[in-house]
């Protein structure tokens, strides 16, 4: 059975104690006057005086439990409900605003309403948006996926298939093993795959393999996804016709070599058997004109054969498999540093370009002419004023020319540079030898004008255009798309809502508070608020030289040494940067006067409107006392990294977070803009000077 | 008659292209590598020059280098031979400042028209 609790509600049974003190209190004075009136026998003015004072106290009571009932009791109970309401759900009506003595709660209350509202609104919208951008992602990669023409797998660690698209279905069309979940063994049994994919280099550098597949030849290219949990992604090249060219090359070899015997015979034995024919009876003519005629026709299909392996040769060696695309520009800069520094001095000029090529190979090789070139230039040849290297494009080969001030290299040296072995590569290949890899060959000329010379090597072009794509810096801690959507700064900036301002929150380091006697800046730091959010990454920080030294004092507070501002540039210079910065923000700072003063001693203008923290704060709460920025960072919870409070950067970040804290409550008593604002600020100074008359 | 300097290291190519040479109805010389072609040339200057690429001690190239270096020389017809037949080699010899090009095994028939052509063209004329 269910306790029943018979006690009256708690409100209820202090106001019947309190009606009940009164009566008793009442009831007393009563008793009291009568037996003092009985007592005394006064009358007239002293017998009420006498009733009136007996119920005083009785009085009292009653009266001061109904105003703290009236204006206090009943307005918390008020604002307990209200609260309670708010707590259960923003949007409940407001039935009761802090009314009696709570009346000055009422705009804080308001805006803490409002700001859950709007928070609560934020956050539905964000997941919304959140959502819907999530499933355009998703579409677009899936698309992407789909209509990308290179198969493609996605593997955990566990070789499972998490992933594949069209191409790969249609790449393995049939196979059974291709399947999401499950593993990419089925699909390629190859115990090398299986060992690449988990030796896989974690930052996403690729690995290749080659691997049969039923009657093909797959190029498989591995690379670690970054940042994954072992996930690899693998994609497919049909390499069957690359392969089958090149046996298509080594059975056109074979095949020729066979031709080549059979004439070869055809014509030796043609011509022991001319050696051998006696005089020029009518019989031995007609043979000797067989032979011949066999020799002619043997000979020339000799040649054609000679001719057709010479081609063969040459797209065996154009398509050798050593040779990789090389950037030109990477090229030249490997060369350089791989060059004893007494020797850095090759200068890439005109239009970098691909070109295939054994890179260590080809650097060995300019290495080893290079040393050549200096030797065994004419004398006077070379002026060592270092070497220039151009690229030229020709049909399906690019020329790579080092060119110098003087005249070519004799034909002779060149030749017998190109019989030196190579010695720093493996198995010490000759010059001559790495240029046949290249299926190339190298000559001197002297430019028109007879200045300057040029060494020139031929190599394969590679199918590649544009430059390579420099590596993506990190992305910045912080974006925000809504900046966008921010008015134009031409706008007229007095009606715009606070939180659209362009704010930037600076401070100063001084090397003393003496401004107008010769103090002045050591060091600048500021940051920017962009839709009431301070940019991490987007600051501003700079040491400056004060030209004259910085008292220990001040060192004392700020840290900033004489050696940390050698070098550093002068104000005005600092400043230029600075306004650069600012660009169309408000400016911010906590004692803006001071700071103002300390960046406008240079004639660099500042004619932004200037917003000051410590003034709002004032204005905010003129009955509190402690409006300096550590005071402030205390009363609105503001933390900071240790050892950057007095630090030009650190303090314009304090003062940044401290206007955020204050916003709110700037809104909440309807200042919104920055008109409103700047007429708060303004009444707030205007307060400072009556109070320091 | 115009002159024609064969230089080649092969006695067989040697002797076939002298024999052409003088059916064509050319004067020919004959040089088995590059110091005596170049030695050839000093002593009497040819009308053209057929010059192979693999010559022990100097090159081919070498050769036609020196000889377009060379005051005297630096218009002389030159055709190259070479048994190598690559595109690359070509394009040197060209590079270099010959004006024709053969590879080994030629067409005798093409070789003559080459010569011929090319006499046409510096204004020797035709044997």
């Amino acid at each position: 059975m269910a306790h029943r609790d018979r006690r009256l509600p708690k409100h209820q049974r202090l106001i019947g104690l309190w009606l009940l003190l009164s009566g008793v209190s009442l009831l007393g004075g009563a008793i009291f006057a009568a037996w003092l009136d009985a007592q005394l026998g006064v009358g007239g003015w002293e017998r009420a005086a006498l009733w009136l004072g007996s119920f005083s106290g009785g009085a009292t009571i009653l009266l001061v439990g109904l105003a703290l009932e009236r204006m206090l009791f009943t307005p918390l109970r008020h604002l307990q409900a209200q609260l309670a309401r708010l707590v259960a759900s923003p949007d409940a009506r407001n039935e009761h605003s802090p009314e009696g003595w709570l009346t000055g709660l009422g705009p804080d209350l308001a805006r803490v309403r409002e700001s859950w509202r709007a928070d609560r609104g934020r956050l539905a919208q964000a997941r919304s948006e959140g959502a819907r951008d999530a499933a355009q992602i998703r579409q677009r990669l899936e698309a992407l996926l789909q209509v990308l023409q290179t198969p493609l797998l996605l593997c955990d660690r566990h070789r499972r298939l998490l992933l594949l698209n069209t191409a790969a279905e249609t790449f393995f069309e049939g196979h059974t093993g291709l399947g999401l979940g499950k593993r990419i063994d089925a699909l390629l049994p190859a115990t090398s795959l299986q060992n690449a994919l988990t030796q896989l280099p974690a930052d996403g550098t690729p690995r290749e393999l080659l691997l049969p597949c039923d009657e093909r030849w797959l190029k498989v290219t591995l690379r670690r996804l970054p940042e994954s949990d072992g996930e690899s992604l693998v994609t497919f090249t049909d390499a069957t016709h690359a392969w089958s060219t090149e046996m298509g090359v080594r059975a056109g070899l074979s095949a020729q070599l066979a031709e080549l015997r059979r004439q070869s015979a055809s014509v030796t034995s043609a011509a022991e058997v001319l050696k051998t024919l006696g005089a020029s009876d009518a019989e031995s003519s007609t043979l000797r004109a067989r032979l011949e005629n066999a020799i002619d026709e043997d000979g020339l299909a000799l040649g054609h054969s000679i001719a057709h392996m010479g081609r063969l040769i040459d797209d065996m060696q154009r398509q050798g498999e050593q040779l990789t695309p090389i950037w030109s520009n990477d090229f030249w800069q490997a060369l350089d540093e791989r060059l004893d520094p007494s020797r850095r001095l090759i200068t890439p000029i005109g239009m970098p370009a691909w070109f295939n090529g054994d890179a260590p190979a080809l650097i060995a090789l300019l290495d080893s002419l290079l040393q050549h070139l200096e030797a065994h230039l004419p004398a006077g040849g070379f002026e060592g004023a270092g070497f220039e290297g151009e690229m030229g494009l020709g049909n399906k080969r690019v020329y790579l020319d080092m060119i110098w001030h003087g005249g070519p290299l004799p034909e002779g040296e060149l030749a017998r540079w190109q019989r030196q072995p190579l010695t720093t590569l493996p198995h010490s290949p000759t010059a001559a030898e790495v240029l046949r890899q290249h299926a190339s060959d190298i000559w001197s000329l002297a430019d028109a004008g007879g200045k300057r010379a040029r060494i020139r090597l031929p190599l394969p072009a590679a199918e590649r255009v544009g430059a390579p794509r420099r590596a993506v810096p990190p992305r910045p801690e912080f974006h925000d798309f809504g900046i966008a959507n921010l008015p134009s700064p031409d706008e007229a900036r007095a009606g715009l809502a606070l939180r659209s301002l362009e704010i930037v929150a600076f401070d100063t380091e001084t090397t003393g508070l003496a401004l107008r006697r010769g103090d002045t800046v050591v060091s600048l730091g500021a940051c920017r608020i962009v839709n009431a959010r301070a940019l991490a990454s987007e600051t501003f920080a700079q040491y400056v030289d004060p030209e004259r030294p910085i008292p220990a004092e001040s060192t004392a507070i700020h840290g900033i040494t004489d050696a940390d501002v050698a070098g550093a540039p002068l104000l005005a210079t600092a400043l230029e940067h600075f306004r650069h910065y600012v660009g169309d923000a408000v400016l911010l700072a906590h004692n803006a006067s001071f700071d103002m003063l300390a960046i406008s001693q240079q004639g660099a203008e500042f004619a932004m409107p200037v917003l000051d923290t410590l003034l709002i704060s004032r204005a905010l709460d003129e009955a509190l006392d402690g409006h300096d920025l550590d005071s402030l960072a205390r009363r609105y919870d503001i933390t900071f990294p240790p050892g950057t409070r007095h630090t030009a950067l650190g303090d314009a970040r304090v003062t940044a977070a401290l206007w955020l804290a204050l916003l709110p409550r700037l809104e909440a008593r309807g200042v919104d803009t920055l008109e409103t604002l700047l007429a708060l600020q303004a009444n707030a100074i205007d307060v400072e000077d009556a109070s320091a008359l | 008659m115009s002159q024609v300097l064969v230089v080649d290291d092969e006695p067989n190519i040697l002797l076939s292209l002298e024999f052409l040479m003088q059916q064509a109805g050319f004067e020919v010389t004959t040089a088995d590598d590059g110091e005596s072609a170049l030695e050839r040339i000093n002593a009497g200057l040819p009308d053209l020059l057929l010059l192979d690429i693999s010559l022990p001690g100097i090159s081919g190239f070498d050769v036609l280098e020196r000889l377009r270096t060379a005051a005297d020389t630096r218009h002389l017809p030159i055709i190259m031979l070479t048994a190598h037949g690559r595109e690359v080699e070509r394009e040197k010899g060209m590079a270099l400042g010959a004006n024709d090009y053969i590879t080994k095994p030629f067409s005798t028939q093409a070789l003559v028209e080459k010569v011929k052509a090319l006499l046409a063209e510096t204004d020797h004329g035709a044997p």
